[in-house]
């Protein structure tokens, strides 16, 4: 009997009274962390696995010296020898591939052409995906979702069908070509296919939703009002256009811009079908290196640098998204 | 409430009542349509310099059009606007010597207070150091020296409406044009920024024309109102006019609280020979109203209605002496304000009247409560006959 009463007035004590007692504080908040810490935990145990350990191994790679084994390089990891494996594996590693990159032109050169090839689509791209964005936020409201709709329609193809739709489009007898010869623009078929100038198509239109979206995304916020006010202080509507919704604009350029450039550069399908042997970029050098040079320690390396040169742009984006979450807070 | 003109040389203020003073603005049979809707209907209207002209209706009635159009932010369909001798209708919004303060303020969110205030003055490319001195003084005028260098979103309410006055006082308009300028302002802080807002219009002598909902704000700062139905003017007139002449009932019943009862017009008093008698129910005596001078009679037998306002009828258990109108009924609601009772009585016949009483004494003392046997009565002058 004076136990159940003990029960009872522990229970009472538990329910009614003193809720700022520690003891039932932390015995409440305990398992709270936990679901917090497994929701964390999840998506970084799965980058660690899946990028961080697949990147040291290509890291591992780059640091080995090509041969004519399986696997293609050496020095590698002998399980039998224990400690000694692992010191004799890391005593020959050596950044002869990297110094390799310095001394062949070509691995700079590829470097180079891919930012330039990157740079320029991203502009190409800006002056294109503006004009959609601009006139798809000043669109009635009803209409919005199906433009949009139709920005994202080409993802439901695969993207290297889309890709190699463009030959048949920028071929000889392409079907660019055949109108433009019909409507008595050119006498003779234009070369586009395997230039430079159909890379550039190709990035572009690949990339085009990645630059639209997020400037739809800036444009569609802004309030019509600004403008208005802008050309009731004597702008007129150009002008108006140049220093109200540009600059407000900023962030969806940037977010767009970087969308395009990060991919672009390391892309390696639409130089590999549409652009000619002189095209030349990183990504198309790594497939060689890898595949028909079968050179497993530089194509390694050659990724390392890439990975290296795009963090760059990578942090920079990352930085302004966060400056921007401030202003907005 | 008393109405008096606050704008221009004090009391005097009246340049629509003479026939030789010029308009600054004229609008001629202006029509606006959107698609078959017709937002403003064959308007006629005349704003004088130096004016403090409030549009005032419920949403949807046109005012915001009326004004968008001054700032050339819409074309009429048909009509002409003029300012002195111009047609502003051929004039762009950015070349107009109007500015607007919009509602959401329409701040530049990338530019700071000094630079949202110089906006204006940078398109005229004025030299530096006259938009520097401008901007100084503008900033000075709103009392916002210590967040010259802020952003719009590192600022109050109160604070964002006085950068957008600013901004669109820069320029030395002729015309300002506010939008429902106080809206998302609390109610203290709209009350004090009423009277600022007069103070800055008669300081710098620029005419404003206020667009509001809001009956109190317009009665506060306005020298002439603009009541609006359905794209028409129905009554324009000082806040004092307004409020005691109005022309219909629907005017009576938009600005504040009104008892409208409607009968048909008996014929002149025995007595007093201004006053005529409305018979509105078969067992009562027929109301009495007092007409404005010069008298004119309306035909007998016609439709007229009696509008009387809730503070100019007393209410008395006993029943009163040397008043013109009493009806006898039984309190049914008290609704008490603070500063005001406001008790509503029914008829025997049905019919309900408001009385407004000023809380004069504690509110344990009142003498009248509910289902009491009450009198309510005014006297001849305290109401006004309507039309329509």
């Amino acid at each position: 009997m004076s136990e159940l009463s003990n029960i009872t007035e522990g229970a009472g004590l538990m329910t009614n009274g003193q809720p700022d007692s520690p003891k039932t504080q932390r015995r409440m908040s305990l398992p709270k962390n936990w679901g917090r810490c497994l929701l964390i935990l999840v998506p970084y145990i799965w980058l660690l696995v899946l990028f961080l350990v697949p990147f040291i191994i290509v890291v591992k790679i780059s640091l080995s010296d090509t041969a004519i084994a399986m696997p293609p390089y050496v020095p590698t990891f002998a399980w039998s020898e224990g400690w000694t494996g692992f010191w004799n594996m890391i005593s020959g590693w050596d950044l002869e591939n990297f110094t390799w990159l310095m001394e062949d032109d070509l691995y700079w050169k590829s470097y180079l052409s891919s930012l330039e090839i990157a740079v320029v689509s991203s502009l190409l791209a800006l002056l294109i995906g503006y004009p959609i964005a601009y006139s798809m936020a000043r669109a009635p409201s009803e209409w919005r979702p199906t433009l949009l709709m139709l920005i994202i329609l080409p993802f439901w193809t695969s993207f290297l069908i889309r890709v190699y739709a463009w030959i048949g489009i920028l071929k000889k007898e392409g079907l660019l070509n055949m109108a433009l010869m019909h409507l008595g623009i050119i006498d003779d078929p234009l070369t586009i296919l395997n230039t430079d100038i159909a890379v550039y198509i190709g990035i572009v239109y690949s990339y085009l939703p990645f630059m639209v979206l997020p400037l739809y995304s800036s444009l569609e916020k802004m309030d019509d009002s600004l403008l208005e006010a802008a050309t009731d202080l004597g702008c007129s509507p150009f002008k108006a256009f140049w220093l109200i919704t540009v600059p407000l604009s900023m962030p969806g350029i940037l977010a767009g811009c970087f969308l395009v450039f990060i991919p672009a550069v390391g892309e390696f399908v639409i130089p590999d079908l549409l652009g000619g042997s002189n095209t030349l970029m990183i990504g198309k050098t790594l497939w060689v290196e890898f595949f028909s040079n079968r050179d497993w320690p530089v194509a390694s390396a050659v990724a390392v640098i890439l990975l290296i040169l795009l963090v760059v742009p990578i942090v920079l984006f990352q930085r302004q998204q966060e400056k921007q979450q401030e202003k907005g807070a | 409430m008393n109405g008096s003109p606050n704008s221009g040389s004090g009391c005097n203020f009246a340049p629509w009542s003479d026939p030789k003073e010029k308009p600054l603005i004229r609008f001629d049979a202006v029509t606006k349509k959107f698609g078959d809707f017709v937002a403003i209907d064959n308007l006629n209207l005349k704003i004088y310099e130096r004016e403090f002209f409030a549009l005032l209706g419920p949403s949807g009635c046109g005012k915001t059009t009326l004004m968008r159009m001054l700032a050339g932010f819409e074309q009429p369909t048909m009509g002409s606007i003029m300012m002195r001798q111009q047609h502003l209708t051929d004039i762009p919004p950015h070349r107009r010597p109007v500015n607007m303060m919009f509602q959401s303020y329409a701040l530049f969110p990338h530019m700071s207070v000094e630079q949202n205030i110089a906006f204006g003055l940078k398109q005229e490319k004025r030299p530096k150091a006259e938009i520097k001195d401008r901007v100084e003084e503008m900033i000075a005028l709103v009392q916002l020296q210590a967040f010259a260098k802020r952003k719009p979103h590192q600022l109050s309410g109160g604070q964002r409406q006085r950068v957008a006055l600013a901004r669109s006082l820069a320029k030395k308009p002729k015309l300002l044009l506010l939008d429902e300028p106080l809206g998302a302002l609390d109610r203290k802080l709209r009350e004090q920024t009423q009277f600022e807002l007069m103070t800055i219009q008669e300081k710098l002598g620029t005419t404003f024309v206020i667009v509001t909902h809001d009956q109190e704000e317009a009665m506060t700062v306005a020298s002439r109102i603009a009541l609006m139905d359905q794209g028409k003017l129905v009554q324009v007139s000082t806040p004092r006019e307004i409020y005691e002449t109005p022309n219909s009932r629907y005017v009576a019943d938009f600005l504040g609280d009104v008892n409208i009862i409607g009968g048909h017009i008996l014929g002149p008093d025995d007595k007093e020979d201004d006053i005529v008698q409305l018979a509105w129910h078969e067992d009562y005596a027929p109301l009495r109203i007092r007409l404005p001078q010069p008298v004119s009679f309306p035909e007998k037998g016609t439709e007229r209605w009696v509008a009387v306002r809730p503070e100019k009828v007393r209410i008395t258990k006993e029943y009163p002496t040397d008043t013109h109108n009493i009806l006898k009924g039984k309190v049914l609601d008290i609704a008490y304000t603070g500063n005001i009772s406001t008790y509503h009585v029914e008829t025997e016949d049905g019919q309900i009247i408001k009385s407004q009483e000023a809380n004069l004494e504690h509110l344990h003392r009142r003498a009248i409560t509910w289902d009491d046997e009450v009198y309510v009565h005014w006297r001849a002058g305290g109401c006004v006959l309507l039309e329509r």
